[in-house]
């Protein structure tokens, strides 16, 4: 009798203990979805906000047909993103009583992992990222996708991680469909939209070494202390560094006819100024949850789980695209093809057979 | 200036054998009890969290003296020195 409750006890022991470990799970992976939804949000709203005010008049600039302008007028609108995603964190981490992590954060080891991460995806990446959006729209964020497949060779390389011949597999599916993805764009529109793929796959080189670095500084800072670290880091680099240096390439090498003053005040300071900035402050405010929810995702259910996850917003963000700037602005341009949708699909496939064995979930589900 | 809370949780694993939520509550109540965050859902976050990343193994789990689940964690040697390496 002693015994049968004892087993009594312990199964309902081992009940609880599974249901938390799988709450902890579950919520892992709702946070890794809700960064991808978040990530299509903040690409939509940045588009519009590109799109909008005083963004015209620079776009209608001499200066905004050549590469060194449109990088310009890109990374302006990254480090007004990033930087006012910043004051968000500050702003959202104060309100739950962390600012107190803060500081002491950013001077450790692993605060110091998540400012490297930030350079990488942020000057680097984002500023990559927009100039694809701009050239290639929504599909450009297919091919930062590819993030996962760098991320998982990086591992492989700086951290000894498992790089098996299924991770291979998914790698070559995720090729496969990105130069699928390449040869659609560049028959159906022009070469603009080819390269525009090209720089938006530096953005994934970029964000799989920051996904290696920052990632496994969030394993012991917070997550939402290192977003503000990372979005702070990233709007300030660009904003102190990146747009100085290319203003002044910009005036030392194009046509700047319609440019009054000094070229970072009349660009920087317009687009303060502008209507826009609304729209940089909704995009940005979707910026905080997709980085952030993206750390916190990977470090609760396994980078490989969380990464698949994320990486859904290959999806949402020609999705969102599509609903904001097509249906409610009706902008033409926003539609894409279904074999651009078919070979998105099959990235996210490719991806999902890099990060996980796709049977596991059937195992997972029996056991 | 003190510790962010989850180093301090992190760093006080390394001084301990076995701890859990409870224990690191008791440990750490006298210089963060007035921390929004310390509450024993965050705190058994960042428990699970280092040990869904290598840092903490489970050791065991029982009932505390409230009825509730206390999962323990140990920090292995690795777990340790990745652990001291990163936190000073």
């Amino acid at each position: 009798m002693e015994t049968l409750k004892a087993d009594v006890a312990n199964g309902e022991l081992k009940r609880v203990y599974r249901k938390q470990k799988g709450s902890f799970l579950r919520k892992g992976l709702i946070f890794a979805f809700a960064s991808g939804i978040s990530y299509g949000l903040f690409s939509a709203f940045l588009t519009v906000g590109e799109a909008s005010g005083v963004w015209n008049d620079f776009w209608a600039l001499p200066i905004a047909g050549t590469i060194i302008g449109y990088l310009l007028l890109c990374a302006i609108g990254s480090s007004l993103n990033d930087l006012i995603s910043g004051i968000w964190c500050l702003v959202i981490a104060a309100m739950k009583g962390k600012m107190r992590d803060f500081l002491p954060a950013l001077k450790s080891k692993p605060g110091l992992m998540i400012v490297v991460g930030g350079l990488c995806g942020g000057p680097i990446a984002s500023t990559c990222y927009i100039v694809g959006l701009m050239m290639a729209g929504g599909i450009a964020a297919a091919v930062t996708a590819l993030c996962t497949a760098v991320g998982a060779i990086l591992s492989r390389i700086l951290f000894k991680q498992k790089l098996n011949a299924r991770m291979i597999l998914g790698i070559f599916i995720c090729f496969f469909a990105a130069v699928v993805l390449g040869g659609t764009t560049l028959g159906d529109v022009d070469a603009k939209s080819t390269i525009g793929m090209c720089i938006a796959f530096i953005a994934a080189i970029a964000w799989g070494v920051e996904g290696c670095i920052a990632g496994y500084g969030t394993i012991m800072v917070d997550y939402e202390i290192a977003i503000t670290i990372r979005q702070l880091t990233s709007g300030f680099a660009n904003l102190i560094v990146l747009v100085p240096v290319l203003c002044i390439i910009a005036n030392a090498t194009v046509n700047m006819s319609g440019v009054e003053g000094s070229t970072y005040l009349f660009f920087v300071g317009g687009a303060l100024f502008s209507t826009a900035l609304i729209w940089f402050v909704i995009s940005a405010f979707f910026a905080n949850p997709a980085y952030s929810l993206w750390y916190k995702g990977n470090s609760m259910c396994g980078t490989a789980l969380g990464m698949v996850c994320n990486s859904m917003y290959a999806f949402w963000c020609p999705f969102f695209m599509m609903v904001l700037c097509g249906w409610i602005f009706g902008w033409e341009g926003y539609t894409l093809t279904p074999v651009q949708w078919l070979m998105a699909l099959v990235e996210v496939f490719g991806i999902w057979v890099i990060a996980m064995n796709p049977l596991d979930v059937f195992r997972k589900k029996e056991a | 200036m003190k510790k962010p809370l989850n180093f301090a949780v992190l760093k006080y694993m390394t001084t301990v054998e076995i701890a859990c939520v409870d224990d690191v509550m008791e440990a750490l109540k006298d210089e963060y009890a007035d921390w929004k965050m310390f509450k024993p859902a965050g705190i058994l976050e960042v428990l699970m969290t280092g040990e869904k990343n290598g840092l903490l193994v489970e050791d065991h789990y029982a009932y505390n003296d409230k009825g509730e689940l206390m999962i323990y964690y140990r920090a292995h040697e690795e777990g340790r020195e990745i652990i001291n390496s990163y936190i000073k």
